[in-house]
């Protein structure tokens, strides 16, 4: 999961939009079925790290109930990283379901 | 990471953490509702939240601590975070550290004179082997009296407890000095040879006395001029030594400058040889006496040998040495004495107790404010901050604001200080000297930073002490801690009004001395009366004839000036400082242990009574009396009192060793006059008669029905056209003298009421914030009592009640306290005991009195809780 969970959180910032953290980990979770569990004390300090490597930007906003919260964004660095990641994804997931298959 | 990114977030960590720790909070709150959603009540929602974010970020604290200068980084990032948090709530950062600078302002004052005065070393080279020496008799409650010249001689030969003795005459200190300009009164003191070696003092140029120039019968005319005359007078001339000085009418050869660092007295200009005659009277107390110990000798042995020497004496000479022996004292002791010292420590005591009030009502403020905090600071426990993190946060901001209250209180302290010298009363020693140097810095540094800790450590510890199941409990209110914060915020206030209702009481026993003081009658009525002095050069002035001839024409004069109702001259106005004594002898009898056998003596002009509007009985001086081949005097009431209890003094006759010993008649009794002060007792007084001594009156006084100063210019118009050559000196009104002498009480009675009234100020605010913070923590409980019909009144008389029971409580430890540290007092009270009844109740109801008003405004505003908005609040 650790490895993923980049992946997951600009995956799901490219088709939702701007989100909170609490609500890509929601987000995750639900998609997943209940079977990815975000390690949530993980997940803002990887948003931090993409942050400063630039994949997302960040600003407060005032939510419904009066809170600041912190929404990112993906930025167009981010997307090409998206798709970078995506496609490094598929090799690696193609290359273990090739052994698993055929060990 | 980028090494260059991971440094930036190093120095940016504050900024990190902190939008770290809001995002964090948000989760958690998101976290709890969905939680909630799912049908967890609030609390247990909240605590999973927390724990399922929990464990990552305990670790992130951690792995933050092991970084390079951890600490460093945590205090720097408390610095910024405390500031800014400080900037953001500007009231209460302007209040606190106001209060705080009064306080470090106030300890810093008064300590920068206690350096000056008792801290720093005396300017002699090993001031510790100086001793100051008297001649003591107790029988007769003289325990300090001047030397004698043959007294002093003895001793000198005798004694091996010290290096050399010196002494400096009493007598003749003024020159008058004649310069082609005019005359100038000269301040000289005369000295024996040892003077200088005693004090540790080597002439900047040319040399001491010799031996043989001090020597009686020498007839040698040399001088020391010290610097600062050399300075004034001859423009630091390099060859001044050899000059000639006409002092007195006759040329005294300059033999010596003394160097800028030389001390003696004030305003010395130069030295002369005393030149001791031996044959003069054993009777006659007329020397200060110093003396340098020998190494390794202490003050106790020279003490003994010294009274050895003096008891050898009284049995040699019984007539005059009977009963006297000797007293030493450090130069310290004499220097700075007891009294100043103890006034200086009772106002370092009031000033303390003004910064500990100050810290309980920071203390007070901060918890109020940890009150409101409460969220934020929990929330960081609750994200995994250690414990001594949070106490290390907000002591860092309580050290912040003690920084700033030091940066006022050291500007403002440096004005007080100017102040308190410029108006402090001038017996207190040295304390033109008190500056602003590296110790007073140091003591204001300390005092702020040990404040910071005494009134930031409880808040901390009781910030820190919140549990993270507060955190997110938004309901709650703190009504569990809360209790406790309230109890601890009570328990400062009590201590507040406590350590006020002491200083209150200290300053109303020195008030109430201060008032008996003026209740005293000085024995002669102040106004409009103006007094000045000649110095008569004796060569042009050699007897009392022609002496006393100036003095008729010169009061002739000034009687006639338009306005002046009468002038006169004495010796020595009351009050101007100096004395002369005389011994005392009824004929046919020697001298009773009941009474004092001498007596304080004046020369008078006649008219001298009536000018000072003191009362006589018997009749007055007068010119007449030169035909009159009959001795008198005129004696004072305390005089008569003692030596003809019961009997008519006048017409009786009595021996007086001062001026000629001789039977006098006693023609009349006048009023006392206290000579030494308001507080000092009158003792025994005769006068002599102008008429018959001559001038040794010096001291001229006119009473003028118009302001007697507008008469100063003709006055010396006067003098200069009966003589130039005569100088004409300390012109002042009695007036002035008389407010000099109550002027150290006086000085006390406005520090400790003005340290005092700030004190009864800082107990008002805290009582008026503790009642404020109860009616705000229990708007809730007040709406409900409201609803279900409780009086409003009620609801007045609790909140009211609870502020002054505290006063109340806070007044009886505060009375018990000042009865205890009254004792203190005594020496600095005039007539008013340390447990004076008046005070020790006026001052608890005064308190309570400023309680209620205090207590008045929070008090009302309960009253007027609207029920229906204090419920929907919740």
């Amino acid at each position: 999961m650790q490895g993923a969970l980049p992946l997951l959180a600009l995956k799901i910032l490219a088709r939702r939009g701007p989100l909170h953290g609490y609500s890509i980990t929601a987000q995750i979770e639900a998609m997943s079925d209940n079977v990815l569990r975000v390690e949530q004390g993980s997940l803002y300090p990887a948003l931090h790290r993409m942050e400063e490597a630039g994949w997302v930007k960040a600003r407060w906003v005032v939510t419904e109930y009066n809170r600041r919260a912190r929404m990112y964004e993906l930025t167009a660095l981010g997307r090409k990283q998206l798709e970078a990641e995506q496609a490094r994804w598929h090799a690696v997931t193609n290359a273990v379901g090739h052994v698993l298959k055929h060990a | 990471m980028s090494w260059v990114s991971r440094l930036v977030n190093t120095f940016r960590a504050s900024r990190v953490d902190r939008d770290l720790d809001e995002e964090l909070r948000f989760h958690v709150e998101e976290r709890a509702r969905d939680l909630m959603r799912r049908g967890l009540d609030r609390d247990t929602a909240t605590a999973q939240a927390i724990r399922e974010l929990g464990a990552p970020l305990r670790h992130r604290e951690d792995s933050r601590d092991i970084r390079l200068m951890p600490w460093l980084e945590s205090i720097s990032q408390d610095i910024r975070y405390g500031s800014r948090a400080l900037r953001k709530s500007p009231g209460f950062t302007a209040v606190s550290a106001i209060t705080l600078a009064l306080g470090v302002g106030a300890n810093t004052a008064i300590f920068s004179v206690v350096n000056a005065v008792m801290l720093r070393p005396l300017p002699y080279v090993e001031a510790d082997r100086l001793v100051r020496v008297w001649e003591s008799n107790h029988r007769f409650d003289r325990p300090r009296s001047s030397v004698s010249i043959p007294n002093f001689l003895d001793w000198r030969a005798q004694v091996r407890a010290f290096e050399s003795l010196a002494a400096v005459s009493n007598a003749g200190g003024s020159f008058a000095a004649t310069f082609s300009e005019g005359a100038e009164l000269v301040r000289g003191a005369t000295v024996t040879a040892e003077f200088l070696p005693v004090l540790g003092v080597t002439p900047a140029l040319g040399r001491n006395f010799l031996a043989d120039e001090d020597r009686f019968g020498g007839d040698v005319r040399v001088t020391i001029l010290t610097e600062g005359f050399w300075k004034r007078r001859f423009a630091s001339d390099p060859s001044i030594l050899g000059r000639r000085i006409p002092l007195n009418g006759r040329n005294y050869l300059v033999v010596g400058v003394l160097p800028g660092s030389f001390s003696w007295g004030s305003g010395i200009d130069l030295l002369v040889p005393l030149a001791p005659d031996p044959s003069s009277s054993r009777g006659d107390h007329r020397l200060t006496v110093i003396g340098r110990l020998r190494d390794g000798v202490t003050i106790d042995q020279a003490q003994t040998e010294l009274a050895g020497i003096a008891a050898t004496l009284a049995v040699q000479y019984p007539a005059s040495n009977e009963d006297w022996s000797v007293q030493t004292a450090s130069f310290y002791n004499w220097l700075v004495p007891e009294a100043a010292r103890d006034s200086l420590v009772i106002l370092l005591g009031a000033v303390g107790l003004v910064l500990l009030i100050a810290c309980a009502n920071v203390a007070n403020l901060l918890l109020a404010r940890a009150a409101a905090r409460q969220k934020e600071l929990s929330m960081k426990v609750a994200l995994g901050a250690a414990r001594w993190r949070i106490i290390q946060q907000v002591l860092t901001e309580s050290f912040l604001l003690s920084l700033v209250a030091c940066a006022a209180g050291i500007a403002g302290g440096a004005a007080a200080m100017r102040l308190l010298v410029t108006y402090g009363p001038a017996n207190v020693p040295r304390l033109n000297e008190a500056s602003f140097d590296l110790t007073v810095t140091l003591f204001a540094l300390t005092v702020s930073v040990t404040t910071a800790f005494v009134f930031g450590i409880v808040p901390a510890i009781q910030v820190s002490r919140t549990g993270p199941a507060a955190t997110l409990q938004d309901a709650t209110r703190g009504a569990i801690s809360g209790t406790g914060r309230q109890r601890l915020r009570a328990t400062l206030t009590v201590v507040e009004v406590a350590l006020s209702v002491a200083l209150l009481i200290g300053a109303g026993l020195l008030l109430r001395s201060f008032w008996s003081l003026q209740q005293v009658d000085a024995g002669f009525s102040v106004t409009p009366l103006m007094t000045m002095r000649v110095a008569l050069p004796s060569v042009t002035y050699p007897n009392a004839r022609v002496r006393g001839a100036f003095y008729e024409r010169l009061l002739t004069e000034i009687g006639t000036l338009p306005g002046v109702v009468s002038a006169a001259a004495s010796s020595s106005v009351p009050l101007a400082g100096g004395n002369t004594v005389t011994e005392v002898q009824l004929p046919g009898e020697k001298g009773r242990a009941d009474r004092q056998p001498s007596a304080d003596w004046r020369v008078i002009s006649p008219a001298y009574f009536a000018t000072m509007s003191i009362p006589l009985r018997g009749r007055d001086f007068s010119l007449q009396d030169r035909e009159n081949s009959v001795y008198t005097t005129i004696i004072s009431e305390t005089m008569a009192r003692q030596y003809w209890p019961n009997q008519d003094p006048i017409g009786q006759t009595v021996i007086l060793s001062s001026l000629g010993n001789r039977e006098r008649t006693i023609i009349g009794v006048a009023g006392d006059v206290r000579h030494f002060g308001l507080d000092t007792e009158p003792r025994p007084m005769v006068y002599y008669s102008t008429v018959e001594v001559g001038g040794l009156a010096s001291s001229v006084v006119w009473r003028s029905a118009v302001d007697p100063a507008s008469h100063v210019a003709a006055v010396r118009d006067i003098v200069h056209r009966l003589d130039p050559t005569v100088p004409l000196y300390d012109i002042q009104s009695l007036t002035d003298l008389l407010s000099v002498s109550p002027a150290p009480r006086r000085f006390n009675m406005y520090l400790l009421a003005v340290f005092a009234g700030v004190a009864l100020l800082l107990a008002a605010i805290g009582l008026f914030g503790v009642t404020a913070y109860i009616v705000s923590q229990r708007t809730r409980e007040i709406g409900v009592r409201l609803a279900l019909g409780a009086d409003r009144h009620a609801i007045f008389r609790l909140i009211l009640g609870r502020g002054v029971a505290l006063a109340v409580t806070g007044a009886v430890i505060g009375v018990a306290a000042a009865f205890w540290l009254a004792r203190g007092m005594q020496s600095v009270l005039f007539s008013v005991s340390a447990a004076d009844p008046g005070t020790f109740v006026a001052v608890p109801a005064l308190l309570v009195l400023v309680a209620l008003v205090a207590c008045y405004v929070p008090a009302r505003r309960a009253m007027r809780v609207d029920p229906v908005t204090a419920l929907r609040a919740e």
